[in-house]
């Protein structure tokens, strides 16, 4: 304690406080860049992230031979030229005809109704060495998130399944689903599953989603999806099982898709752009095209996608079939859930990855960086007060204001679910951004702008803090675009009011996320993002579009309505003398 | 008193002997060298249970010159038989082995085997002084077992894998000998209270426990049930009361997560007389029985009472289904291999080349020797029985079966084989539609239970009942959960499409709550099932948070629910059982509560310090303390004058000394 005293009276004597109050807009700008540093700068560079290895011994990926080869793919190619037939049936007669090559093959199947989604048909092997408790699912859509027919993953799923059945060794069941679609379909099967499906085969450890467009029995690369909705990813066990296996195999991995061209790049550039790419992934889970995996998300499922990718190369279809095949028997082995390896990670090459508590200080320095500019705002705001030129009332008047802004936030969240308009959305978000432009001169005005932004940035840094380890990628792309809302300033300086009305159009959160998806993501262009987040939420439960409308949205709305005050004095000088003496005295 | 009942015992026992060796005398043929050499013929008459005491022809005029299929005369064994007395003594022992062929291809073998104990008398313990007892073949490691815990009844189930009723109907024996997944015990025990009868059901457990080579020791108060209305008690007029003190109580339990495995089998054929070297017991294989989809082990001992003199009466089963073409093939290659480009069955209706090819459906001829399947041969017959071993078929037309005596097929009438020699013995099966089998019996009900939601907090637990018949199903069923799943009866729903209620159905509920570590949650549900409905009735739980040790120790995956009883009392008797369910409870990482510990210690330490020093010192200005500071003498002049001090009283008394 007596070390501590020390310490805070030659802080005093120093007058360090004071210069920390001073510095702390700064301060809250080096904290933000400090971030987008730290993740994309610095995690890249070698000695900062690690090798990955397999955590569960019990894995043993590729210890055993895999056998799904041969005449394999005789009987795989039979299946599918029977499946190209039905390609353009109905989805009832597909079922049909399935349904029955699967009971032939010993499996018992059930096909989940679904009017909004399409119906899913699905089988379960009971395995005759398991107690039938637990099961793992090899999932092929009818048609993958590209939308094209996945002639190849579901032949390949329908002979996996055969080929699986006259193995002895099973110990957990295996349960095969064809959904209409990877998303909103699968989805709906995996919801029903666990709550009305009368057909069930035990608590479900893994799902392997398989995506095999077209008929051409060559591929070129694998390409493995993991990121789940609402920042779930599967444990980091299965990842490195399905990408060792696949490399075992001698093909390339790549992950998230990531160009051909660029998978091979283990440079720095490389494994930043792929760690960008990753945590964009997770961001926008659910968002963007689905391939399968984020179905999983939320019941404990490890889940991932395999995509073969590319026609004329070297691997065949059944080579692209034992990494399923080895990956089954590898979760087969496992006797406890997966649990070993990390469930917080982000990944820079296949065998490369950073956890948590690496990855963790990006996220925190942005949330840092606005309670850095809250507090600032909070001292400029009571100087305000003590100054005596405004009310105390005024305080809980602009808690009101900013209860207000959470209010709309939360109608425009609800209105949108209701009626999806994103251009009307964005039409209002674009006049609200005029708002600085047309400021109102009031007495108080001054101190309320600083309590009311004062109050949005802790909210905002509340908000973000307590997303981070749920949802670091979300957490860390809405710091990174809200982050810009902290230079804004009260002025009457008419064009510092349009350098503020350009950063309230560039931090609002449809703004925004437009123009950050229409930049980077090539599959999401115009208002794409709005509508998808709207509908990852009504098909999938994915909880981005709350997120950005209750915790970004009222923050944006009373920074916009706190930016149309201006002072009618100028700004109160925190550097008098005297001030510093009243409060020496204090202390 | 005493040495007068025991004269009167060895009385009875002497007239019982007599009388037992008169009638086998009578009734048996036993074999000797003579009647055997170069002549097999009468080994597979045709017989069954019933006409097994009738005298067997020694030419086998029985058989038709059609049902020999292959008659090899030549090189019969020399010498068959052990026995070269005709006076041997037999035993109330009966086994018999029963092949069913299921749909697609799968194969239900019964083991059966019945025994009974000697006589004995109420009231007389085994350790009393001039007590003694025959235990023949009834396995003297349970008799005093039975008596020492005062079971009256006992049942013993170990039970793995599933029974697909869709497909291969009813359970055998109407679902009565086999349990749920993994080990199922009750007994019906006599004592005077219940606190009394718990103690016996725990110590019956423990030496089970070790007698099974099974964790039946983990049976404790937390998993125990008194069923109220469960099958054995239905006849309980017939059970004996040894003392009329004392009353009858069924206790019950089950564990699921117990895994069945070979060292299950062998206690379990060492109970046989047989021991699992001859007869038909000497087919077992634990490699091969533990290789098959269902398997079953049951172990029956009831008493008997009449006029004073008691008998166990016991049942073992061991039963399994094989997938027939599954199982040859491992014996031929144990990894499924992909199979050659030419032995791959194509369907000829589709597109077939050197490419592609849809596979046919499985090949409904088969062919194979009993042998391949188990991977032995009966090795003769149990011997020392009243009746010899049996082997039956039960199958339809389209298929054949022979029995494989020193290279001679023979078959009979109904496909029953006696086995009376103790040469080895072999069964060929072969069929050219292995879809026609004898029609399974129609399932009365099915019951399907699964867990619902996810998370770590609750969940809910949903069982869909379906009548596909055209009467109305009355059952029971019955439900035993763990505390931990605390269940809201309240939250009870049902689904249904016919629009049918709760009260439609359960027409009554006896339900006894958890106690948090003592007492299982019991519920049984009496169903009214209407017919061709299916309904599903639902309940939610909360999941109990468990201390640290409670936990499992290492490799565990979750908490198994054992499975649900369901009894059906009309229109048919039958029993069934769902399958046991994977329940995950919160875990915590153990290596947290350190860090936690750690940092709650560091962080107490300095709250305690702040607060310490706010209590003892006095907040004044800088400025005072600066004065204060300057005026006051420092620590190291007050410890240099206390010292002084020391210094000089200790001089002073050195002074003194001197002085003195």
């Amino acid at each position: 304690m007596a070390l501590l005293e020390k310490l805070q009276r030659r802080a005093s004597d120093l007058g360090l406080w004071y210069r920390f109050i001073q510095l702390l807009p700064k301060l809250a700008l080096f904290c933000g860049l400090i971030g987008m540093a730290y993740l994309a700068l610095w995690l890249p560079s070698e000695g900062q992230y690690r090798h990955t290895y397999i955590s569960e011994n019990a894995l043993m990926p590729s210890q055993a031979y895999s056998y799904f080869r041969e005449t394999e793919w005789n009987l795989l190619r039979g299946y599918r030229a029977q499946l190209e037939l039905l390609v353009n049936e109905p989805v009832d007669k597909k079922n049909v005809i399935l349904a029955g090559w699967l009971e032939e093959i010993g499996l018992k199947t059930a096909v989940h109704k679904d009017a909004d989604h399409g119906d899913s048909l699905y089988g379960v092997w009971h395995a005759p060495r398991g107690d039938g408790t637990e099961a793992m699912v090899l999932a092929a859509p009818w048609h993958n998130g590209d939308g094209e027919f996945n002639l190849g993953g579901t032949a390949l799923a329908t002979a996996l399944t055969r080929y699986f059945s006259r193995w002895p060794l099973w110990s957990k069941n295996i349960i095969v689903v064809f959904s209409e679609d990877p998303k909103a379909s699968l989805r709906s099967w995996c919801h029903a599953y666990h709550t009305s499906l009368d057909l069930t085969g035990g608590s479900i450890e893994s799902a392997v989603v398989l995506d095999y467009p077209g008929a051409n029995d060559f591929f070129k690369y694998v390409e493995i999806f993991y990121a789940g909705l609402n920042g779930e990813l599967p444990n980091l066990d299965l990842v490195n099982v399905a990408v060792h296996i696949t490399q075992h195999e001698g093909m390339r991995v790549s992950l998230n898709g990531i160009a051909e061209s660029e998978m091979e790049d283990r440079e720095y550039y490389g494994k930043m752009k792929q760690l960008l790419l990753g945590v964009r992934k997770m961001a926008l889970a659910g968002v963007q095209a689905c391939y399968g995996n984020e179905a999983f998300s939320g019941y404990r499922i490890q889940s991932i996608v395999l995509r073969a990718r590319g026609s004329g190369g070297p691997f065949d279809i059944t080579t692209f079939g034992r990494v399923p095949e080895a990956m089954f028997r590898s979760v087969n082995n496992l006797l406890e859930k997966f649990h070993q390896s990390f469930f917080f990670y982000l990944l820079l090459a296949p065998q490369n990855f950073v956890s948590i508590a690496s990855y963790l200080p990006a996220a925190v320095a942005f949330s840092a960086a606005f309670i850095m500019a809250g507090l600032d705002h909070f001292f400029k705001g009571s100087k305000s007060i003590t100054s005596g030129t405004a009310r105390s009332s005024d305080t809980l008047q602009t808690v009101t204001r900013f209860i207000a802004c959470l209010m709309t936030s939360y109608a425009v969240s609800q209105v949108l679910l209701q009626r999806n308009n994103p251009h009307a959305l964005i039409s209002v978000s674009v006049l609200t951004s005029m708002a600085p432009l047309y400021p109102s001169i009031n007495s108080n005005s001054i101190a309320q702008a600083h309590q009311l932004k004062s109050i949005s940035f802790l909210y905002l840094s509340v908000v973000l803090t307590s997303l981070l380890v749920v949802n670091f990628a979300l957490a860390f792309g809405i710091g990174l675009l809200a982050f810009p809302m902290i230079k804004i300033q009260n002025t009457t300086n008419s064009r510092l009011r349009i350098k503020n009305s350009l950063l309230l159009l560039a931090t609002n959160p449809f703004i925004a996320s437009c123009a950050f998806a229409n930049i980077f993501e090539t599959n999401l262009s115009g208002f794409d993002i709005i509508r998808n987040l709207v509908s990852a939420w009504n098909d999938l439960g994915c909880w981005t579009w709350f997120v950005v409308c209750i915790g970004w949205l009222p923050v944006w709305i009373s920074v916009a309505v706190s930016s149309c005050y201006v002072a009618e004095q100028a700004e109160p000088n925190y550097h008098s003398s005297s001030d510093c003496a009243s409060v020496k005295k204090l202390d | 008193m005493r040495s007068l009942a025991g004269a009167f015992f060895w009385i009875v026992l002497f007239c019982a002997v007599i009388t037992a060796t008169t009638s086998i005398d009578e009734d048996l043929n036993i074999p000797n060298e003579a009647e055997t050499a170069g002549n097999a013929y009468q080994t597979c008459s045709a017989e069954c249970l019933s006409s097994a005491s009738e005298e067997i022809s020694t030419d086998g005029l029985e058989l038709t010159d059609e049902e020999i299929k292959v008659a090899s005369m030549g090189n019969t064994s020399d010498s068959l038989s052990l026995y070269e007395s005709s006076e041997s003594i037999k035993y109330p022992f009966h086994e018999q082995l029963t092949l069913r062929p299921l749909p697609r291809s799968f194969m239900f073998a019964s083991f059966e085997f019945l025994m009974r104990s000697n006589n004995f008398t109420v009231g007389e313990k085994e350790s009393d002084f001039n007590a003694y007892r025959h235990y023949t073949v009834f396995p003297k490691s349970l008799s005093p077992l039975l008596e020492y815990t005062q079971t009256r009844q006992l049942h013993l189930r170990f039970t793995h894998g599933r029974w697909d009723s869709e497909s291969w109907g009813q359970l055998p024996h109407e679902g009565r000998k086999s349990g749920g997944t993994g080990v199922e015990l009750w007994a019906v025990i006599e004592a005077g209270s219940k606190d009394d009868a718990f103690h016996n059901w725990i110590s019956l457990a423990n030496s089970l426990s070790g007698l099974f080579c099974s964790s039946i020791n983990f049976i404790t108060a937390e998993k125990t049930t008194y069923p109220t209305s469960y099958s054995p008690l239905s006849d309980e007029s017939s059970l004996p009361i040894f003392n009329t003190s004392n009353s009858l109580f069924l206790i019950r339990a089950a564990l699921a997560n117990e895994p069945i495995c070979t060292e299950n089998l062998t206690p379990f054929l060492k109970l046989l007389p047989t021991r699992g070297r001859t007869g038909i017991s000497s087919l077992l294989d634990g490699h091969k029985l533990f290789d098959s989809n269902w398997q079953s082990l049951s172990l029956d001992v009831e008493t008997h009472c009449n006029a004073g003199k008691c008998q166990y009466h016991m049942e073992q089963f061991i039963e399994m289904v094989f997938n027939v073409p599954n199982s040859l093939a491992r014996a031929d290659t144990p990894i499924p291999k992909p199979v050659q480009e030419s032995e791959l069955r194509c369907d000829p209706t589709k597109p077939h080349d050197a490419w592609q090819c849809f596979p046919l459906p499985q090949s409904r001829d088969t062919k194979f020797r009993l042998s391949k399947l188990f991977g032995r041969k009966i090795i003769g017959s149990s011997l020392i029985s009243e009746y010899p071993s049996k082997v039956c078929a039960n199958v339809t037309d389209s298929w054949k079966v022979f029995i494989d005596v020193n290279d001679a097929l023979f078959s009979t009438e109904d496909n029953c084989f006696t086995i009376k020699y103790d040469n080895e013995h072999d069964l060929h099966i072969e069929s050219t539609d292995t879809s026609n089998v004898v029609e399974p019996e129609p399932i009365p009900l099915f019951v399907s239970r699964s867990l619902t939601g996810y998370g770590q907090d609750s969940g809910g637990l949903r069982t869909v009942f379906r009548n596909p018949s055209n009467e109305t199903v009355e059952a029971s069923y019955f439900e035993t959960l763990p505390w931990y799943m605390r269940i809201y009866l309240s939250s009870l729903t049902m689904e249904s499409v016919d629009g049918l209620e709760i009260e439609d159905v359960i027409q009554n509920t006896y339900y006894l709550p958890a106690v948090d570590r003592q007492r299982p949650t019991h519920l049984n549900f009496k169903l009214l099932i209407p017919p061709n409905t299916s309904l599903a009735l639902s309940y939610q739980f909360d999941k109990a948070l468990l201390k640290y040790a409670e936990y499992p120790p290492d490799a565990n995956h979750g908490f198994e629910i054992e499975s649900a009883v369901v009894t059906v009392t009309r229109p048919i008797s039958y029993e069934l059982r769902t399958s046991t369910l994977l329940l995950s409870l919160s875990t915590p990482d153990f290596s947290m509560p350190y860090n936690v510990i750690i940092l709650t210690s560091t962080v107490m330490g300095l709250a305690f310090g702040t607060l310490f020093n706010l209590m003892v010192k006095k907040l004044i200005t800088v400025e005072e303390a600066d004065s204060r500071s300057s005026s006051s003498t420092s620590l190291k002049a007050k410890l240099a004058g206390i010292l002084g001090k020391i210094m000089r009283t200790s001089r002073k008394v050195d002074v003194e000394k001197k002085h003195q």
